[in-house]
């Protein structure tokens, strides 16, 4: 009886423990820091218009964790310096449930990090969010390098702005684009890789003397597929596959009575029916991609990330053969086309995302304060290159960091490491001030030390990259009408991409087009092209007010 | 009254208070997590509003049902799932029974126990490494079924398993059958140690075989078990699997065969963020399931085995 005893009790004491942990563990880091304390002790030296704070973060992505604050050189030095500290939140990899959750319970962080979209505007209609437009009026470096057209773009339906942008840029960048094997390549005899036609014999030959090579890569699930279409028209992009409509004046004609879009499936088809593109594009998965990427067994690739498999790629080929790796070539199009008009990433100059502020902050302003802060000269260098007497000791005539010995002798690897790092806290990313910066440091390095990434960017990948920032905001809400017939459009529509891109003949391709062109017109894709091209139109008006 | 000697209710819970104890916290946690949240199948009945709450937000009657009866996939989604469950009840359901009986007619303690670890351990391999695995055994580049294949001539080109929807049932039951039947013959594994051996020393010396011993002593005296999770599995049958659907039918090409109620609910409620539509498709198939359930118990009854 008394060991009966003991044991239950022992039970009992380890439920209860249990459901304190649990309890506890929910709301830790935003119970204390809700609101953000201030204090008006002024900070010294280059420090703006920020004051000593502490507020919550949360990151509304599934892969994102942020680290803790004041775990790396850069957050130190802000921490001990400028006397801001940020607690973050954590998504736990279930990001929607963790802001429902949050919103359900009342109980808000201070800062969320987010895409743009329905996510911030659902917390704009409830009321939740704090506008920022006399702030940005207030603070200097916002005002300076975001452009007005950008800010216009962020302004909600009610007309205010509350949303920071992250990453926004007033010059062309973007990541997409081509690359080809440099062993394969020599091998063949350097043949043009310029028309789909040249690719299309390429690739037979690779596929005849490389029998286990992948001759055209076309990354996960068969991201790279799309972005050929900016192949064949001039001045377009694969935005317009998603926004299933391309513009045709002042309005949205369906894709699926695009010509440009039919010749696409039409090649894409041809390839895949021979084999030249790899037969496990639409269902691979990443590591699998990587594998082949870094092994050597991928003859040409297609990609909308390419810098980074790439530079990934080829550290991984050159390692034991230093002439072996890959190369960046300029886009292949449609035999005819202008190849300086021909583009395959799009880039937005609102940039990657943005930071709202709730009402649950106590001194949004501070919070604001802050944010102006990092997106000025000092915030970036911080949070770019790291602290000053790290990667860095002096700056040139534009306040650019001259790299130090220590940059110079450091493994890339390590240093690359440690940047992206910092990098994940640079929530108000200035493109422009970052690039330029990034340009100038290249430029000081021996061709040897140059990595390939920002070697690709500047000579092909940013060239090719087309301004689409007037087709910003033209996704519908998901619960509106309009957002239910979007659904279903793109639910038609990959079903219907597969179809075609496995069809057995031409005629399979186009029946598929056929079917997929009437169901969505059923589903209504008039009324969303309508939606779209409305929202298009107010873009381009707010674009055009600015100038 | 009571009658004498004979403790009352509360007299006898407050003598076994140390074993009730036991028992409490499970049904706490069942009441916890199971009965408090079902408040919120009102919701099917509203547009729910995030920031509204369940209090605020307005009543829209059946409008989220007639939605999903009128969708455009409502006939396919309920096709796969009733096929792929039926295919799961067919050959995913008798197969640890049939693992079990092998089991047990081996008569080497060690080998059966290593096929019993052996067989078991997939089930304890989450769905996403289980995915991984079928995935780089029949991809096209480097696959190693399509190696084989290829090695002994049985195919000129590798055949594309995971992009042809075809295939796709008969994937997914065969990997669903890889990971759990070993797991699943446990309990009739369990089941068969407890009867009586003096049947079968007596079924052998009436000169019965071992198959009519299988036949006629094992499987009616481990057939209650086997009715029990044969009413669950029943009311199951609108649960043909999530994880393992949506891990493996990646490519959309597939869609028109794998999507099941499920993942259609995860695709077009949860990711949209349109929970009350998500909630009335949940609480149609929670319904049917429940009417599945009793009549499934209710004929297993005249067996004079049931639930209740």
């Amino acid at each position: 009886m008394r060991n009966r005893l003991k044991w239950a009790s022992l039970l009992m004491a380890s439920m209860m423990l249990l459901l304190t942990a649990c309890g506890g563990g929910g709301n830790s880091g935003a119970s204390e820091t809700n609101g953000g304390t201030t204090d008006t002790a002024a900070v010294s030296g280059d420090g703006g218009g920020i004051k000593p704070l502490t507020f919550s973060f949360y990151g509304n992505y599934d892969w994102l964790t942020t680290a803790p604050w004041g775990d790396n050189e850069a957050t130190k030095w802000i921490q001990e310096n400028r006397k801001v500290t940020v607690e973050p939140i954590q998504s736990g990899g279930a990001a929607a449930e963790k802001l429902n959750t949050m919103i359900v319970s009342g109980d808000l962080p201070d800062v969320i990090f987010t895409d743009r979209g329905s996510t911030v505007e659902r917390l704009v209609q409830a009321g939740q969010l704090v506008a920022l437009d006399d702030y940005f009026e207030k603070y200097p470096n916002f005002k300076k390098y975001v452009k007005e057209s950008t800010l216009n773009l962020l302004r909600s339906e009610d007309g205010k702005i509350y949303q920071i942008p992250n990453w926004y840029t007033s010059g062309q960048f973007g990541n997409g684009g081509w690359m080809v094997n440099k062993d394969i390549y020599n091998a063949l005899g350097r043949p043009a890789l310029e028309t789909f036609d040249d690719l299309y014999q390429y690739l037979l030959q690779v596929k005849e003397k490389y029998p286990d090579v992948v001759p055209l890569e076309v990354g996960e699930k068969g991201a790279g597929l799309e972005i050929m279409y900016g192949g064949f028209r001039e001045n377009a992009t694969s935005k317009f596959i998603s926004l299933m409509g391309y513009p045709e004046g002042d309005k949205l004609v369906s894709i699926y009575d695009d010509p440009a879009f039919k010749e696409m499936m039409l090649y894409i088809n041809k390839l895949f029916r021979e084999r030249l593109i790899t037969q496990d594009a639409l269902q691979q998965t990443q590591d699998a991609v990587k594998e082949k990427v870094n092994t050597g067994r991928v003859a040409v690739m297609i990609e909308s990330n390419i810098t980074t498999y790439g530079a990934e790629g080829h550290r991984a080929l050159t390692a034991s053969n230093p002439d072996s790796g890959y190369e960046i070539i300029w886009p292949v199009h449609k035999a005819g086309l202008d190849k300086n008009k021909v583009f395959v990433s799009g880039f937005e100059t609102l940039g990657w995302n943005v930071n709202v502020i709730t009402k649950k902050a106590k001194d949004p302003e501070a919070i604001f304060a802050y944010f102006d802060w990092i997106t000025g000269p000092e915030g970036q260098k911080v949070l770019f290159f790291g602290p000053k007497g790290l990667y860095w000791d002096e700056e040139d005539a534009d306040g650019a960091p001259i790299p130090n010995e220590k940059y110079k002798t450091a493994s890339a690897n390590d240093r690359s490491e440690t940047m992206r790092k910092f990098e994940d806290f640079n929530w108000a990313g200035n493109t422009t001030f970052i690039d330029t910066a990034k340009m100038k440091i290249e430029e000081s390095l021996a061709a040897n030390q140059k990595s390939w990434e920002t070697v690709a960017q500047s000579t092909v990948t940013w060239k090719t990259a087309l301004d689409i920032t007037e087709f910003v905001n033209t996704d519908p809400i998901p619960d509106t009408e309009t957002g239910i017939i979007a659904q279903n459009v793109q639910d038609i529509y990959s079903l219907a991409f597969a179809q075609m891109v496995q069809a057995k003949s031409d005629e399979g391709v186009l029946s598929a087009l056929e079917k997929a062109k009437n169901n969505a017109e059923k589903a209504g894709l008039e009324k969303l092209l309508q939606f779209r091209t409305e929202k298009w139109q107010e873009n381009v008006k707010k674009i055009g007010d600015a100038k | 009254m009571k009658a004498a000697g004979k403790p009352g209710n509360w007299k006898k819970f407050r003598n076994q208070w140390d074993l009730q104890s036991m028992v409490w916290p499970g049904i706490i946690f069942i009441f916890i997590f199971s009965y408090i949240p079902m408040y919120g199948v009102v919701m099917a009945f509203q547009q729910y509003d995030i920031f509204s709450g369940i209090w605020k937000s307005p009543w829209v009657g059946f409008m989220h049902f007639r939605m999903f009866f009128e969708a455009p996939e409502f006939w396919n989604v309920m096709r796969n799932t009733l096929v792929i469950s039926l295919l799961k009840l067919v050959i995913t359901f008798p197969a640890p029974i049939i693992l079990a009986l092998m089991l047990n007619e081996i008569g080497s303690m060690t080998f059966k126990r290593f096929i019993q670890t052996v067989s078991y351990l997939p089930y304890f391999l989450s769905w996403v490494i289980v995915s991984g695995f079928v995935f780089s055994l029949l991809s096209v580049d480097n696959g190693t079924v399509n190696y084989l294949l290829e090695r002994m001539g049985l195919i000129s080109e590798p055949v594309n398993f995971l992009a042809v929807p075809k295939y796709f049932w008969s994937i997914l039951v065969s990997v669903n059958v890889w990971k759990d039947v070993g797991f699943a013959s446990i309990v009739y594994l369990a089941a068969i140690a407890g009867v009586d051996p003096t049947l079968y020393e007596a079924a052998s010396i009436d000169g019965a075989s071992r198959f009519k011993q299988i036949y006629l002593i094992t499987l009616p005296s481990i057939a209650p078990i086997i009715i029990i999770f044969m009413i669950l599995a029943i009311g199951n049958l609108l649960s043909a699997g999530f994880e393992d659907i949506l891990l493996l039918a990646t490519n959309p090409i597939l869609r028109p065969y794998s999507d099941v109620i499920d993942t259609y609910v995860y695709r077009v409620g949860i990711l949209n963020a349109r929970f009350s539509y998500a909630t009335a498709v949940g609480l149609f198939k929670a319904g049917i399931s429940v009417i599945l359930l009793v009549s499934a118990n209710k004929i297993a009854r005249r067996a004079g085995v049931s639930l209740w």
